[in-house]
């Protein structure tokens, strides 16, 4: 990185910092740009190096980016033995995740008289819903309409989104907005009431609702209370290694270990509903990310070993304004709001680059090119480490342009700043893009349902929705527009399904499918856990599934 | 290329054998083991960096979980501090032990019971009998990780000010540390989220999600799924 720095010629921090507050006029870029090239020559999707062809299961022959294709072609983390020690557990609805569309759904099922279970990897609302920050889409705007909301969800996935899911989608969002009101959720209103809103990068209107920039966390402590006062039974550090099926077919429940004491458990469903978000802390071509540290894509393998197809394997969206400095903030996530209210991304040269409220795509394959071309600004780190670069994100300009806003709308990047030593108001924050959401996932239908009769999966796990490339605000109104259909959904068809007899057959049948290909087995899914976590070391544990509770072996 | 920006999530747990303490490093406890990590890495980072294995108690990393609380004596120093552990920088020094246990509330209630706006006060006191019991010591306050007037939530909420008292709690991450730190037993971050939720159920009417919503209901408003694919191909080619 250092070397490439200097061949490329980047500008130091100082220098660039220097070039930036000495001038005052930073006019709009009159640079056109072909975008399909852009994001050829600069997205990571389109580093061909890193994208190889599945070789076992349903997607068998399709593209997938290599990091992913390792964890679903992976060995599975339990035998039959473990099996046949597992306590068992019976409910009607197991809810797998415990976020926003994971608190959705049961919260539904619940309602519908179904006996719920809610097993989460971690605590209920640990994930990305909380970290959620710029905002949920519903076209409630006068002008605007559920028609150009779904022009534009259409559009910035390059045409590539599944037209009944994006219409439901769209025409969910103002009762979306409703429920969530009705469940406590606060939003930012104007003085009359009503509900403010902005434009996202790519939108056509003002169609994203908020509550500052605590979006995610006020949905998210809203729908674990919620949650907590309903009859789910919620299971924490109890993820999921490993689905159940019955004779003819159909998802039966799911086997659990738990990190209480390293422990299996298996819980015999009538429905399953995966909720468990995306896959980020995979670190996806070495990208920092935004993302939770449980988001290691475990559905996608719990789906895809049960025979569920999966899609656009190959996409992910890098959220343009990460932060690249200073160090250990890296990755994390500057809300697009702060660009939707105005704010310019300057270069080391004090240029504006790109039209910063095109779609996320575009923005940060503008960004990469900035950087590779030369023109990025390298941060230096306190141990002379000078391989962070990124641009500036100019919020000391937004703030000129109206005083006051960032304080009032962007409490949580104030708090950011100041955990930097740095003065937003005053000096601009240096971003870099950052790994934030998988844009493909599991087939689903217009109720979250999968291939596979009984597993639904809804919220970041699934695909179709966003095309091959989201818009700011979808995410949160997917979670729970289709958590919600699939919570009454997977009620409502299982109610004469009783419980059969149960198996985990479709292990063996990968075993032997990984060996037919000569696939290395040394690798078991799903992770659960980023390397660094050193989860191996804690199951590894010889106390193992113990009876007496060994509390885990973190240190 | 961006790859050498996870070198703190990645590269360094491979350096741990033989890295070097470096001039920026410091050295510290985390639950009673002895760690040596840069000054500038989270106290959760500093953790991955010495290589040791931790799933419980980390979160989001971003701060807003309340996942990863620990509690922090700094060197020379004999005042305990709660804070939250992806959040707080490492120190020459310190003293961190995680705080991972469970903290359920002991408040249940629903929403959908409280029959109107004019019941909310009586609805508090039956469900939060403790709250104005408050002696006031700042137990609370002092447990925040994120300097929320705690207390003073509470004593607004006791006084029915339901909005007011739910404003003081905007950036709390429901921790629960406040809980801890109440001899009363109030569940104060309960109230504070009680307050908030009982504002939005009750008092938000946005007249512009509600007309929207009718001309929904009405079929007023639908969507055609064929008509941006007769459009020109805008986005790949026009838009800029």
């Amino acid at each position: 990185m250092s070397e490439k720095s200097a061949m490329s010629g980047s500008i130091s921090y100082q220098q660039a910092l220097d070039a930036y507050l000495n001038k005052d006029d930073f006019p709009a870029t009159e640079l056109s740009i072909d975008e399909s090239l852009l994001l050829e020559k600069f997205h990571p999707d389109h580093r061909q190096e890193t994208i190889t062809n599945l070789q076992v299961g349903p997607n068998k022959g399709d593209r997938c980016h290599k990091q992913v294709a390792k964890i679903l072609q992976a060995d599975s983390r339990i035998d039959a033995t473990d099996l046949a020690g597992a306590r068992i557990k019976e409910t009607d609805i197991l809810v797998i995740g415990g976020g926003g569309a994971g608190c959705a759904a049961a919260l539904m099922a619940a309602e519908s008289g179904a006996k719920v279970i809610l097993a989460t990897k971690l605590r209920l609302g640990d994930s990305n819903t909380v970290m959620a920050e710029g905002g949920i889409q519903a076209s409630i705007e006068k002008g605007d309409t559920p028609q150009s909301h779904y022009d534009d969800t259409y559009k910035a996935g390059h045409k590539k989104g599944i037209k009944d899911l994006i219409k439901q989608l769209v025409m969910d969002g103002p009762e979306t907005i409703r429920w969530l009101i009705q469940q406590g959720m606060q939003f930012d209103l104007n003085k009359y009431g009503d509900l403010l809103t902005r434009k996202a990068g790519g939108t056509s209107a003002n169609r994203v609702v908020y509550f500052r920039d605590y979006t995610g966390l006020e949905m998210i402590r809203v729908l674990r209370e919620a949650v907590a006062n309903s009859s789910v039974d919620v299971w924490d550090y109890s993820p999921a290694v490993e689905l159940l099926s019955n004779e003819s077919g159909h998802c039966a429940g799911a086997i659990i270990s738990s990190l209480h004491d390293c422990s299996f458990i298996q819980i015999k469903a009538r429905s399953v509903i995966i909720a468990t978000g995306g896959i980020g802390r995979v670190h996806l071509n070495q990208f920092p990310t935004s993302n939770h540290f449980g988001a290691t894509g475990d559905g996608l393998v719990l789906a895809y070993r049960l025979g569920a197809r999966l899609r656009d394997l190959d996409s992910f969206q890098y959220h343009p304004t990460g932060v690249a400095y200073p160090q250990h903030l890296t990755g994390t996530l500057i809300t697009e709001g702060v660009r939707s209210s105005g704010a310019y991304m300057i270069n080391a040269l004090g240029e504006r680059f790109v039209d910063e409220l095109k779609p996320r795509d575009i923005v940060a394959a503008a960004i990469i090119r900035e950087c590779e071309q030369g023109r990025g600004v390298v941060g230096n780190s306190a141990d002379g480490n000078e391989g962070l670069q990124g641009v500036w994100l100019d919020t000391p300009g937004l703030e000129a342009r109206n005083p006051g806003l960032l304080n009032q709308r962007f409490p949580k990047l104030v708090q950011l700043g100041l955990r930097s030593d740095i003065d937003i108001t005053k000096t601009p924050m240096l971003v870099y893009p950052t790994l934030h959401y998988q844009n493909g996932g599991v087939v689903i239908d217009e109720n979250g349902l999968s291939d596979i009769p009984g597993l639904y999966c809804v919220g970041e796990v699934s695909g179709g929705i966003h095309g091959r490339n989201r818009l700011m605000g979808n995410a949160l109104l997917d979670i729970i527009s289709f958590g919600r259909r699939a919570g009454l959904r997977a009620v409502k068809k299982s109610q004469n399904r009783g419980h059969k007899k149960i198996s985990i057959d479709h292990i063996s049948n990968l075993r032997r499918e990984l060996t037919l290909n000569n696939m290395p087995m040394n690798t078991k899914s799903p992770l659960l856990f980023p390397d660094y976590a050193r989860y191996e070391a804690i199951i590894s544990c010889e106390k193992r599934g113990s009876s007496s509770h060994c509390g885990g072996c973190d240190i | 290329m961006s790859s050498d920006q996870t070198i703190i999530n990645i590269d360094s747990i491979e350096k741990k054998s033989d890295s070097k303490q470096s001039k920026s490093d410091v050295t510290l406890t985390i639950n009673a083991k002895e760690i040596t990590a840069p000054a500038t890495l989270s106290v959760i980072q500093a953790l991955w960096h010495a290589g040791y294995p931790r799933v419980k108690g980390v979160g989001c990393l971003d701060g807003v979980c309340g996942s990863c609380r620990v509690m922090v004596r700094r060197a020379d120093e004999s005042e305990l501090t709660m804070e939250l552990g992806c959040q707080l920088l490492v120190e020459e020094g310190m003293s961190v032990f995680f705080s991972v246990f469970d903290t359920p509330s002991r408040h249940s209630y629903k929403l959908s019971e409280i029959d109107t706006s004019w019941d909310v006060q009586t609805e508090f006191h039956r469900i939060f009998p403790e709250a104005e019991q408050c002696r006031h010591c700042n137990g609370c306050n002092k447990a925040c990780p994120k300097g929320i007037d705690v207390e003073g939530g509470v004593d607004l909420a006791v006084k029915g000010r339901f909005r007011e008292a739910g404003e003081k709690f905007i950036d709390c991450v429901m921790c629960n540390l406040c809980m801890t730190g109440c001899p009363e037993y109030i569940d104060p971050n309960h109230v504070g989220l009680f307050s908030r939720r009982v504002t939005g159920y009750f008092h938000t009417r946005p007249s512009n999600l509600i007309n929207q919503l009718e001309a929904i209901r009405t079929g007023e408003l639908s969507v055609v799924t064929h008509a941006v694919d007769t459009q020109s191909s805008d986005l790949e080619e026009g838009q800029s």
